[in-house]
This record gives C-alpha cells, sequence and structure tokens, in this order.
C-alpha cells in the first residue's frame, strides 16, 4: 500500500506540476521556407527535451493575418506568439524601431558591434510589456531599387516611391527627403509596379527576389538604406503556464534557433544580392558628397521623429555613442 | 557489382555499335518502350535500381545521334523524372538536373535562339524574347520549361535559380495559352505550383494556383494524382484548410494508382500522401 501511495505520489509530481503546453504561433513567412524548417526543427527539439510537455503549433503563411492581427489575437488568447517583423512590433514597445531608423548603419560590422550592446536592453525592454523575445533576427539591409538610375536626392524627388502601408518612419524620411511617398500593402506592391503606380521600392534583396519585385526594377542604389529586423516573441502570460525547467530549455532552444537564422538570412542576402546584379540590375554607387546630402536631410527626419516621441532618446543616444566609438575605433584601419 | 555494372554498359555499348546509326526507327521504338515500361511500373524500387542503366544507354544514343529531337527529350525528361521523383541526395539531385536542363536546351534551342541567349539575362529582355518565341513544338518548350524548373527546385539555395521562377512562369503561360491541357495538365499543375509559393499577405496569388491545381486535376480526369498531392500540400497548407487538404489525400490514397503513363508517379504520390497525412501539420 505505502509502495503504491509513493508511486502515485512520485506520478503525480512527475506529470502533474507541468502540464502538457501547446504554444501556438503565427507567422507571414511560408511554410517550406528554411525559415520555417529552423522553427520546426527547433520546435521538435523543445517537445523531445521535455517529453512533450512544449509544444510549439505553426500557423505560416499569414494565415492568422499580418503582424497587427497576430497582435491582436495574442491579446485575446487565441494565438500565445508569433515571429514578427520589428516593425510590427512598434505598436507595443517603440524602441524596436531604433536599428531600423534610415542610414543609421553603414555596415554589417556595424550592425554586429551596436547588436552586441544592445539587444538585451531593447529585449528586456519587450518583456516588461509582456512578451518574451528568444532573441532578435536579422532580416538584412534595404535599398533602394527603382526603374531610373538614383544617385542624388534630386533623382529621388522624381521617382513615384512606394511606403509600406502605416509605417510612419519611412513616410516622415521620405518626406524630409522631399519626396510625397506612396503607401500601399505588401499585397499590391509588385501591380504596382507592374502598372506603374509605384517605380521605387525600398526592399532587402531576399524580399526583392521572393516577392519577384525583381523583375520590375533596373537600378539598385548601394547605400543601406534601412535595417530590418524580426524576433519570435511569445505573451507571459501563456509562458507562465510552463514550468521553470522547461521554460529554460524553450528559452535555449529558440534563442539558437534564431541566431542560426539570423545568420543564415545574412548569407542569404548576401547571395541575394549578387543575384540581383546577375540578374541585370545595374548597381548605382552615390558619391561621398551624395551620401553627406543624404545623410544630412535623413538627420532632420530623425531629430523630428524624436521630438515626437518615436522612440527614447536616452536608447538613441546610446546607440550613437556605440557607433561613434566603433567608427573611431576602426578608422584609420 | 562494379564490374557486373561494367559489364552491362559495355554490353550496351556492343549492341549499339554492332547495329550502328541504320536502325533508328527501331531504337525510338525500343526507347518508347523502355520509357512506358518504367512510368508504368508500379514499383519505384525497381526504377531506382534500373533507371540509371538506362540514363547511360540514352546517354550513349545521344552521343551517336546528337541532334536526334526525339532522343533529347526523351533523356531531358527521364533525367528530370529520376532526379526529382527518385533521388533524395541533393548533389546527385543537382548533377543530374544539369544534365536534364543540357539535353533540353539542345533539344529547344536550336529553334529558339533568342530565347535561351535571354535565360541569363534581364526579366525584361527574357520576356521580350519569348513574345517572338517560335511556339510550333511545344514538346521541346515545355521539356525546356519543365527540366529549368526542376533545376530551380534543385538548386534552390542558389538565389540566382529562384530569381529565375517568374521566367520559368511566363514560359508555363505559353504552354497552357497554346494548349491548356497539354501534357495530361501538368503544365497547368506546374504553374498552380508556382502560383502557390506565396501567401495573399505577401502578394501572392494562392486563388489562381487553386484554379489551375482545378484544372490540372480536370485535364487528367482525375488520373494524376500527384496533381491532388500538390494542391492539398501546396494550396490547402497555404490557406490553411484541414478538410481540403484530408479530402484530397485521402482521395489519392483510395484511388487505383494504375494509368499508362502515370503508374509510377501514382504510386510515389500515394507514398507522398501517408507521409503528410501523418505529420502534424493542423
Amino acid at each position: 500500500m505505502l509502495r503504491w501511495l509513493v508511486f502515485l505520489v512520485v506520478y503525480l509530481v512527475s506529470t502533474g506540476a507541468g502540464a502538457a503546453v501547446t504554444l501556438k504561433i503565427a507567422t507571414i513567412t511560408p511554410d517550406g521556407t528554411s525559415w520555417m524548417q529552423s522553427m520546426r526543427k527547433g520546435a521538435k527539439e523543445v517537445s523531445e527535451r521535455t517529453d512533450g510537455r512544449v509544444k510549439l503549433r505553426f500557423y505560416p503563411g499569414g494565415v492568422m493575418g499580418n503582424d497587427k492581427s497576430v497582435l491582436r489575437k495574442i491579446r485575446i488568447g487565441q494565438l500565445h506568439g508569433g515571429a514578427i517583423t520589428s516593425g510590427g512590433l512598434e505598436s507595443i514597445y517603440p524602441d524596436l524601431r531604433l536599428y531600423s531608423l534610415p542610414l543609421l548603419f553603414r555596415s554589417f560590422d556595424e550592425v554586429d558591434y551596436v547588436r552586441s550592446r544592445m539587444d538585451r536592453k531593447l529585449i528586456e525592454g519587450l518583456e516588461k510589456k509582456g512578451y518574451v523575445s528568444f532573441g532578435l533576427s536579422e532580416g538584412g539591409f534595404a535599398y533602394l531599387m527603382c526603374t531610373a538610375p538614383l544617385e542624388t536626392l534630386a533623382d529621388l524627388k522624381e521617382q513615384k516611391v512606394w511606403t509600406p502601408e502605416g509605417d510612419e518612419v519611412t513616410r516622415i524620411t521620405l518626406e524630409a527627403l522631399g519626396v510625397s511617398p506612396i503607401p500601399l500593402p505588401l499585397t499590391d506592391v509588385l501591380t504596382g509596379l507592374q502598372t506603374g503606380l509605384v517605380n521605387t521600392i525600398t526592399s532587402s534583396p531576399i524580399a526583392t527576389i521572393a516577392l519577384q519585385w525583381h523583375t520590375q526594377v533596373k537600378y539598385l542604389t548601394e547605400l543601406p538604406i534601412l535595417y530590418f529586423s524580426g524576433t519570435l516573441v511569445v505573451s507571459k502570460k501563456a509562458l507562465s503556464k510552463v514550468s521553470e525547467q522547461d521554460r529554460a530549455i524553450l528559452e535555449a532552444v529558440m534563442e539558437r534557433t534564431f541566431i542560426d537564422i539570423s545568420k543564415q538570412n545574412r548569407k542569404d542576402n548576401t547571395k541575394a544580392l549578387a543575384a540581383l546584379k546577375k540578374q541585370g540590375i545595374s548597381f548605382i554607387q552615390p558619391s561621398n558628397d551624395g551620401q553627406a546630402q543624404w545623410r544630412k536631410q535623413v538627420s532632420h527626419a530623425i531629430e523630428t521623429m524624436s521630438q515626437e516621441g518615436f522612440f527614447s532618446r536616452d536608447l538613441y543616444d546610446e546607440l550613437q555613442q556605440h557607433l561613434a566609438r566603433y567608427r573611431q575605433e576602426t578608422s584609420g584601419k | 557489382m562494379k564490374s557486373l555494372r561494367q559489364y552491362q554498359v559495355i554490353v550496351v555499348l556492343l549492341i549499339l555499335l554492332l547495329l550502328g546509326g541504320c536502325v533508328s526507327m527501331a531504337t525510338e521504338k525500343m526507347t518508347g518502350h523502355i520509357s512506358n515500361a518504367m512510368l508504368n511500373q508500379p514499383d519505384p524500387e525497381i526504377v531506382r535500381a534500373g533507371a540509371p542503366a538506362y540514363l547511360l544507354l540514352l546517354d550513349s544514343m545521344i552521343a551517336a545521334t546528337p541532334s536526334d529531337q526525339d532522343l533529347l527529350i526523351s533523356a531531358a525528361q527521364l533525367y528530370g523524372a529520376y532526379s526529382s521523383g527518385l533521388v533524395t541526395k541533393e548533389k546527385r539531385q543537382k548533377k543530374l538536373v544539369k544534365q536534364a536542363m543540357d539535353y533540353a536546351s539542345r533539344a529547344f534551342c536550336p529553334a529558339n535562339e533568342a530565347v535561351c541567349a535571354a535565360k541569363n539575362q534581364s526579366y525584361e529582355a527574357f520576356a521580350s524574347a519569348v513574345a517572338d518565341m517560335d511556339r510550333s513544338d511545344l514538346e521541346a518548350l515545355f521539356t525546356y520549361t519543365a527540366s529549368w524548373l526542376g533545376s530551380i527546385e534543385a538548386n534552390r539555395d542558389d538565389w540566382n535559380a529562384v530569381a529565375d521562377l517568374p521566367k520559368v512562369e511566363l514560359l508555363l503561360q505559353q504552354v497552357i495559352d497554346i494548349e491548356p491541357g497539354f501534357s495530361y495538365g501538368r503544365a497547368q499543375l506546374y504553374l498552380a505550383m508556382l502560383r502557390t509559393l506565396l501567401p495573399a499577405t505577401m502578394g501572392g496569388k494562392p486563388e489562381q494556383g487553386k484554379e489551375h491545381f482545378e484544372l490540372a486535376i480536370q485535364y487528367s480526369e482525375e488520373n494524376d494524382l500527384m496533381a491532388k498531392v500538390a494542391y492539398a500540400k501546396r494550396y490547402a497548407r497555404l490557406i490553411y484548410d484541414q478538410q481540403l487538404h484530408d479530402r484530397l489525400l485521402h482521395e489519392v490514397l483510395d484511388a487505383n494508382p494504375e494509368y499508362p503513363g502515370l503508374t509510377l508517379s501514382n504510386v510515389l504520390a500515394q507514398q507522398q500522401a501517408s507521409m503528410l497525412l501523418e505529420d502534424e501539420y493542423f
């Protein structure tokens, strides 16, 4: 009898403490892509290492709607998390905009230097808003691509420039550059390019090829305009149902997965940029004077955004200090 | 084992040497018979083991008559089918699709030099070459297009290959514009697969893909089970419709796979259908 009771207690403790939890995660990323394959592989490892107590169920390809509706579904508990672009999370935590401010980074080395010093702070900021992030993943640099060569600001002003619907940072930046942008949802960009409604896009090389926009542009200006990133977030509320021990496994596996995805994205973007050249797109290198002119105008836009509370000034200043230090350390090398 | 294979090759070569070039009609008949035997074979393992010998035979026949259009098309199709359906090793697949593309180009390009020359140019240049294309040999056009698609699929880690997908889509559109039901609706099927690559939220046109899937099924009179498998895997999963997904796959499993020219493909489709139903996607 006693033995039986001991067995029962052990059984209850081992199964009752962490009842199985299935975390429902949505993303716009289509199934079958290398990113989804990595996430599914990570999910499989989490399930195996927690003996099936933590499972991740994915809703890929935007079946749960765009980033905005995914966040709404997380709030009402229909979903538990999402792999979302930093832009999509701005409404929750505006400082995620910082990395994607225009003309901020000049190289991937600068990105790595700053991110290794600031990612943690952004992730903590997000957690204070109720979302646990498993690390930021790189989406890459976005470049201006157009049917005409864009070397100077005067060239840009003559174009019909697309801006993602609802993307205030891009809108304010373009307006500071003297452009009246044309807002369109992602769904309409290819058609917009085909019909001539727009003729200029800002996009990363991988997105440009995956979305087939490369068939409609002829020139790429070799100046990183924006830096894209994304992250996998799960609501703290949903994670509270996972035991401490299982949560440690989930975090370790998914953080490693996101580092891998980030590395793969960088490789893919580098290859995709080379592919764009092979596909007959001409690369334009703006002169140093030209670049200085772009940066001067853009700094006005960033000042406007800072004054309007688009991001916290302290974090922005810290980011600029890191950049200044990096540039100082590497100048003359 | 190695010496046995060498012996088989030598025998094949000797037969070819003895027969010389005077029996092209007979060889054509023979290649047709062997192709059919493979495509109608219900056991994929037999084809997996036997196909390489036949591919070698085709290679040697092409070496003897390098511009035989029918042989080139047969070889491209079989190299393509073998690599995509029966070979799993990536490196090997890449080599085989390259061979398929080479034969397909030799069959298609002589009459379409401008299109082939524009293959590696911008989309705009390619589209303008396609506009003036010779459309008389649909079999060569379709083989070239399908081989290119197979090559992209095997090289999907190469962004330059992926960037060529819109060009392939344009060629497939030409095929169905000329003959919508071509090759049991396979042109419809490939177009459907391309049009379901992206979800609607990213600017994709899955509903257009759906129409092409339906047409592919219709033109094959429901005999091409691979069309239903792809419809489930690419479209039903993309829009997260489990009911449609499961219905299509159960129809595949319940069907008789034997149909002239499609048996092998249908058996492979049934294997895939079982795997898709087993994995916990929904």
